[in-house]
């Protein structure tokens, strides 16, 4: 099961039109996820981090190439498939977190269940899961607003798990927080890692937060530098 | 939760933006209510009038009289069914400024060419048999407390009792009612006989003749018999419909009204320009947001219904508020304003269109910023966040 | 105190640089002042042109008798003998041994309107030269005056441009009568020039009136007369009349004109209420967009009074532009504008919109006070911005 493909990105590439500028973000990028893996993509800024990020996501495609997510394209789907394909199989965590300001905690978490069928009852009771599982269950009620960052990305957390997708993509999670809160968030997306199964993919600058992957990319100028960077 | 939920939430956000954006829509349906109605009022006179009767007057204007003899005259035109006629009393009701739209006219006649005065059959015979009688309409009927048997007098500002004074005593023997709402019942109808008998010019003129005729596709022709049968007389006469006639008589309150009606509905459209610009600018500034929803999997359409939707009830919110209120107010006013604009009701007309313009709104304010919305490319979106 | 004022002309500037940015938002600020504006002024400019054609028609100086209880001059009747009565009545001048009263007839005639091809109520009055001489302001603009036993008359100013037809020449025919028209009269604007006039003796014979007429008129001294005249008419039971200055008759005559003007008053305060709820939300959005910018401001060591007199600055601008904008409009829309509209005795009054300098000055006022009032309170909020939002990420 764990050497079991989840991504398979072949010959990639990527072009921006800034004006009369073209600019090139990957040539031809080729990358393999394999199911379980916990995967951290650093890099300068403008490496393209963040731009593959979003094509892993199906927020952005790519100009040529390939990405075959589970052995199936998804490059070429149409917005509507990709949004349903982004529901089912993927969870998002941002740097700014990007909670709904107006929503409480359960109803931020529970926003991804409306894409589901579940009844209400079932969806209460996903929610508190999610909650319980980032400790906290007793801010349930509490606004964006008045928590602190820590605890709004775990909110957020809980967002990106509660349709219990396989697959949890992070843009720069720990990019807001200070650095206790930061290896706390962390630690949870490794516990979700080995212990809950998810694939994670996570866009970071920070060398800490990378160690706590399983695997490190180096992107430089729309290339892997060092790759499997392993470490235990 | 629900979408409804979002988008409650997504509205009620900046509680203090909603309540400005809905008391503008407010004030803005709240006048179009108001005025609406007012000059439905005004044009009622017009509306309610028959299309089918033809009103006969003095060529050089209907306040200069006509010979009684015309009354035979034209009862024997070809073409012509039933005719009436009438004479300005010019009453009041004790003070001068309690004025009465009181006419001198022939009594069986008069409610045969007037069907839609509704009177009981008993309070009919009452009124057709008292030389002195007086046929009220409900609505000054109520202003002034009369109950049918009551004696009342009745002043004119125009005419002369033969034995003194501009006193005339009249017994009330009916009270009639309008077939719609919208009619004016604020006149008073006694026998000509009477009047004639009694004041002090011993007049055989009248104000106007009514008529109508035995197919209103004769119209036309009838019109221009009676008009060539005068013509070259001293008194020549203008026939016109009686919708015509009211709609000149209208019309001479002139374009003060158009001016007065004009700008109130410029200023309407403009304040829902304003409001419809805040709106759309509103959904802007919530970008990052609608990109949150589509990568966590919202779809397109689904958005474009969530944003369509939140301007709509905005819109709807404050509009039938609005609506609402003139609604009241019309009630309220309607008692009071009675004497002066009998008409003053919200028709559902008015209501309907009113809501029409509302959705109009909800839809144009809501459309572009969802379409904006439903279009959202999410890597630009993130990209400037 | 000095770098106090300059940094608040600087952000000023800055604001008032950044406006274009916000094209929409400035827009619609300009806009829902340039309304209001335009709506008061329209509704200003209206009662005015009221005021000036009906209370400046009468006269403190002339008397006018009706028959009593008739209220307009078209309801009422007057003998012969009743007109020589009021001749020796105290206080009406006389000019050797003939007392000044001016015996009139106020007959209706069909015109058609230029500006709709409708029929409209137009008054022909019936008098002599006694009569022509108490209008104040009178003067043949065009032609020459009535010649009297004729059926020629002479028009206002105001019929001939509202009426068709009436040019000095053309003859008229009005039922059996044929009239020809002679002159062109103005009276300064007033009431006078709604109306024909023509020989009184001729309007009693193509009239069929006998030797009545409808309204007397008399100079008197003073308005002060008018009470002993009041106790001469009660004491003599053939003089059934009532009698006030000609102004305060006028003044009477236009008050449902007065109320048309209240009620457009009326509409256009409620109007301003929703275009002030529009400019508020206009400008807690323009605060709201600038949250980062105002706060990095802070942040350099700007004061939070030039946040504040910055955004305000901003609101006062787009108010005034708005209010200038609004005067224009009425300005070409309405001033000079001639409208008519159904008087006191049933016949067209016609009337200017007139838009002086300071009614301009009251719409620029109201302008100010809507600049104010939406600037006011979205300053305190930008002035209360924390410096920290500088920081936080406007994501």
């Amino acid at each position: 099961m764990a050497s079991e493909t989840l991504y398979d990105l072949k010959a990639i590439s990527k072009k921006f039109t800034r004006g009369k500028e073209t600019i090139t973000i990957f040539e031809s990028l080729d990358l393999q996820i394999k199911k379980g893996d916990f995967v951290a993509i650093m890099g300068p800024s403008g490496s393209g981090k963040t731009t593959l990020l979003n094509m892993l996501g199906g927020v952005d495609q790519p100009s040529g190439g390939e990405i075959l997510f589970d052995g199936k394209r998804v490059d070429n789907l149409g917005e509507g498939d990709l949004a349903r394909w982004r529901a089912n199989n993927i969870g998002f965590i941002f740097q700014f977190y990007n909670l709904m300001p107006m929503l409480n905690a359960a109803r931020n978490v529970e926003l991804p269940l409306l894409l589901t069928k579940l009844n209400k009852k079932q969806r209460n009771q996903f929610v508190e899961t999610a909650l319980t599982l980032v400790g906290l269950a007793d801010r349930a009620k509490h606004m964006p607003g008045e928590m602190s960052g820590g605890q709004q990305q775990r909110v957020a957390i809980a967002r990106a798990i509660v349709s219990d997708p396989k697959l949890i993509l992070c843009d720069e999670p720990t990019g807001d927080l200070d650095r206790t809160t930061a290896d706390e968030i962390l630690e949870m997306l490794q516990i979700l890692n080995r212990d809950h199964g998810k694939t994670i993919v996570m866009v970071t600058h920070d060398p800490r937060a990378a160690k706590y992957a399983g695997r490190t990319l180096h992107l430089d100028k729309g290339a892997f530098v060092e790759r499997e960077a392993e470490i235990v | 939760m629900t979408d409804l939920y979002l988008i409650y939430k997504n509205m009620t956000r900046k509680p203090l933006r909603l309540f400005l954006t809905c008391f503008a829509i407010f004030i803005a349906f709240l006048l179009y209510g108001a005025v609406t109605a007012l000059k439905g009022a005004l044009d009622s006179g017009v509306e309610m009038s028959a299309d089918d009767r033809l009103v006969v007057v003095n060529r050089i204007n209907f306040t200069n009289p006509l010979p009684i003899s015309y009354v035979q005259k034209i009862r024997s035109v070809e073409g012509v069914e039933k005719v009436t006629f009438q004479n300005w009393f010019g009453g009041y009701y004790q003070d001068p400024k309690q004025q009465v739209v009181t006419f001198a006219a022939e009594p069986e006649s008069y409610l045969d060419v007037y069907p839609e005065l509704l009177v009981e059959p008993e309070q009919r015979q009452n009124w057709l048999r008292d030389r002195q009688g007086l046929l009220v309409g409900k609505a000054i009927a109520e202003q002034f407390g009369w109950k049918v048997g009551d004696k009342i007098p009745l002043n004119s500002n125009i005419f002369s009792h033969k034995d003194g004074g501009q006193t005339w005593d009249f017994n009330i023997s009916g009270i009639y009612t309008g077939e719609d709402e919208q009619m004016d019942t604020r006149s008073a109808v006694f026998h000509y006989q009477y009047f004639r008998e009694t004041n002090s010019w011993n007049t055989d003129s009248v104000g106007w003749i009514g008529l109508t005729t035995k197919d209103p596709a004769l119209n036309e022709q009838v019109a221009k018999r009676i008009d060539e049968m005068f013509a070259n007389s001293s008194a020549e006469t203008d026939t016109s419909t009686e919708k015509a006639f009211n709609k000149a008589f209208i019309e001479q309150i002139g374009n003060i009204g158009l001016i007065i009606f004009g700008v109130v509905f410029m200023a309407f459209f403009t304040i829902l320009v304003l409001v419809g610009n805040t709106m759309a600018l509103a959904v802007r500034e919530r970008t990052g947001e609608i990109a949150v929803l589509k990568t966590l999997g919202f779809n397109a359409s689904r958005i474009f219904r969530m944003v369509l939707a939140e301007s709509m009830l905005v819109t709807l919110l404050g509009g039938l508020a609005g609506l609402g209120t003139a609604y009241l107010l019309i009630e309220g006013a309607k008692a009071a304003m009675a004497r002066f604009l009998p008409g003053l009701v919200m028709t559902p007309e008015i209501a309907v269109q009113a809501v029409g313009y509302m959705l109009a709104l909800g839809l144009i304010t809501g459309l572009l910023p969802a379409f904006k919305a439903m279009r959202l490319n999410l890597a630009t979106a993130f990209a400037r966040g | 105190m000095g770098s106090l004022l300059s940094q608040i002309s600087a952000v000023v500037a800055m604001n008032i640089r950044s406006l274009p940015k916000r094209l929409w938002m400035s827009l619609a600020m300009v806009i829902a002042s340039a309304v209001v504006v335009a709506i008061l002024l329209a509704f200003l400019a209206m009662a005015r042109g009221f005021e000036a054609t009906l209370e400046g028609a009468g006269s403190d100086n002339v008397a006018i008798f009706t028959r009593s209880g008739s209220a307009s001059e078209i309801n009422s009747t007057v003998t012969r003998e009743q007109v020589n009565l009021v001749g020796d009545a105290p206080g009406v001048l006389k000019e050797g041994n003939t007392p000044q009263v001016s015996a009139e007839l106020y007959v209706i005639l069909d015109g058609i309107k230029k500006s709709s091809q409708t029929e409209a109520n137009l008054p022909l009055r019936g008098l002599d030269v006694t009569g022509v001489g108490m209008r104040k302001g009178f003067e043949i603009q065009q032609g020459r005056m009535f010649t009297p036993g004729t059926n020629e008359m002479v028009v206002g100013a105001g019929v001939a441009s509202q009426f068709e037809g009436f040019s000095v020449g053309s003859e008229l025919r009005f039922g059996k009568n044929v009239w020809t028209v002679v002159g062109i009269f103005g009276t300064g604007g007033n009431v006078f020039e709604s109306e024909a006039w023509a020989d009184a003796k001729v309007i009693q014979s193509l009239y069929n009136r006998g030797s009545s007429y409808q309204t007397i008129r008399a100079r008197i001294e003073s308005s002060a007369s008018i009470d002993a005249i009041r106790d001469y008419i009660a004491q003599d039971p053939r003089l059934n009349l009532d009698v006030e200055t000609e102004a305060s008759f006028f003044a009477e005559q236009g008050k449902q004109l007065r109320y048309m003007a209240f009620f457009g008053l009326f509409i256009s305060v409620v109007m301003a209420l929703g275009a002030l709820a529009g400019a508020l939300n206009t400008m807690y959005t323009s605060v709201a967009e600038r949250t980062g910018e105002i706060a990095t401001l802070r942040a350099l060591g700007f004061s939070n009074l030039s946040a504040f007199a910055g955004t305000l600055a901003e609101a006062m601008l787009l108010a005034a532009a708005g209010g200038l904008l609004g005067a224009l409009a009425a300005f070409l829309l309405f001033d000079g504008m001639s409208a008519s509209t159904l008087g006191g005795s049933f016949t067209q009054v016609v009337f200017s919109f007139e838009l002086s300098t300071d009614l301009v000055a009251r719409g620029m006022v109201m302008a100010l006070v809507i600049g104010l009032l939406s600037g006011l309170f979205p300053a305190w909020r930008a002035s209360r911005i924390p410096v920290v939002a500088a920081f936080r990420a406007n994501g």
